[in-house]
């Protein structure tokens, strides 16, 4: 048996570190929970940390992980359910970029004008040839890290999306416990996974293992609800009347 | 710069275990450092110490795996420090928020003096 050769390790793969947030240039419609804030991931959420793992086998697909990768990077928000919405930068799935999330509420409710319940975003905190991951801000229903890979196993290449999240507060917690957080959250990646399937020909089922990493609340984050983002995205909605009646109040200017 | 597979080997010293931890920290990485875990754990110290001085590379699935052990460490009360990060690794411990959840050393030296 030979010893495989050593292979250098990506150069810039990873993001810098940021104190907060900065959407630049995202033409999203909302932008109201994201520039600012902090990264929270897995450990300044506030409730039971979860692993969450979901794969889809690509039989017969003949590509290269690679190659699954590059697609999945380049049509990231393709693959999203239309419910929901993902306003990345131009420069794509790039370590360093942030990305807007305009998402949907339970059984894909969506507000008048289109608009998601819940603003919200990510950062792209790492991007190789074979991996992406995302890290969330004050204020997302999870307080997480979420990886894309795909890799080669008994002779087919796994898609796979590997979530370690929390709920990043006692409101998400709750929602989270009564079960409507996690299906909402699971069918999300269940739907992005199939259409990444479909994009090489592929109709395999998708599999998920949930694993309960730690089962205890972290009060010392009970705070964290003040960054709700499904309660500041709800405010912000039903404010739009009287942002409304405010612009046409506005004295015009002249040209 | 080249990488070479994950291995890690685990040793007590004084009040410590420590987990010498060396090539790449990635998927291929969870079993064994998993059971090397294991093996710190069972060595019944309050304190596992993960000496990263010979990584070559970590990918965000090792940080994660990096997370998964913190949680279990907070579960059953013991306190999961490092030693020997690059200037390349603390950067990514301070962008993934470890760096405010784990006790952070120069060295083994430093760690033993502390």
């Amino acid at each position: 048996m030979t010893t495989p050769e050593p292979i250098p390790p990506p150069q810039g793969a990873w993001a810098k570190p940021v104190d907060r947030l900065k959407a630049a240039g995202i033409p999203a419609s909302v932008n109201i929970n994201v520039d600012g804030k902090q990264l929270a991931g897995p450990l300044r959420g506030f409730g039971q940390m979860w692993q969450k793992t979901y794969r889809l086998r690509l039989d017969n697909a003949r590509v290269a992980p690679q190659q699954v990768v590059a697609a999945w990077r380049e049509n990231f928000g393709s693959f999203w359910p239309k419910i929901n919405r993902f306003y990345g930068s131009s420069s794509g799935i790039q370590p360093g970029e942030v990305a807007l999330l305009d998402l949907a509420g339970p059984y894909g409710i969506r507000a008048p004008g289109d608009h998601g319940l819940v603003s919200t975003g990510v950062l792209v905190i790492y991007a190789d040839e074979v991996s992406f991951s995302f890290m969330t801000p004050q204020g997302h229903m999870f307080g997480g890290m979420i990886t894309f890979s795909a890799h080669e196993e008994d002779g087919a290449v796994i898609a796979q999306i590997q979530a370690l999240i929390r709920a990043n507060d006692p409101l998400y917690e709750i929602g989270a416990r009564i079960g409507m957080v996690h299906k909402m959250e699971d069918e999300h990646w269940h739907t992005v996974l199939k259409n990444l399937g479909q994009h090489f020909g592929v109709a395999s089922a998708v599999t998920q293992v949930n694993v309960l990493v730690d089962p205890r609340l972290r009060w010392s984050e009970v705070g964290n609800v003040r960054h709700n983002a499904a309660v500041h995205t709800g405010i912000y909605l039903a404010l739009t009347p009287l942002r409304w009646a405010a612009s046409l109040m506005r004295p015009k200017e002249r040209t | 710069m080249t990488t070479s597979e994950f291995e890690a080997q685990v040793r007590r010293q004084e009040q410590i275990v420590i987990i010498d931890m060396q090539g790449v920290i990635n998927s291929d990485a969870e079993s064994g450092l998993s059971a090397a875990y294991e093996q710190a754990e069972a060595a019944s110290s309050q304190t596992i110490v993960l000496n990263f001085s010979q990584v070559d590379y970590i990918n965000s699935t090792g940080i994660a795996l990096i997370v998964g052990l913190l949680a279990r460490a907070r579960k059953s009360h013991k306190i999961l420090a490092v030693f020997g990060l690059s200037d390349h690794y603390r950067e990514i411990f301070n962008i993934t928020r470890l760096a405010d959840f784990m006790q952070i050393y120069q060295d083994e030296a430093s760690l033993l003096a502390a």
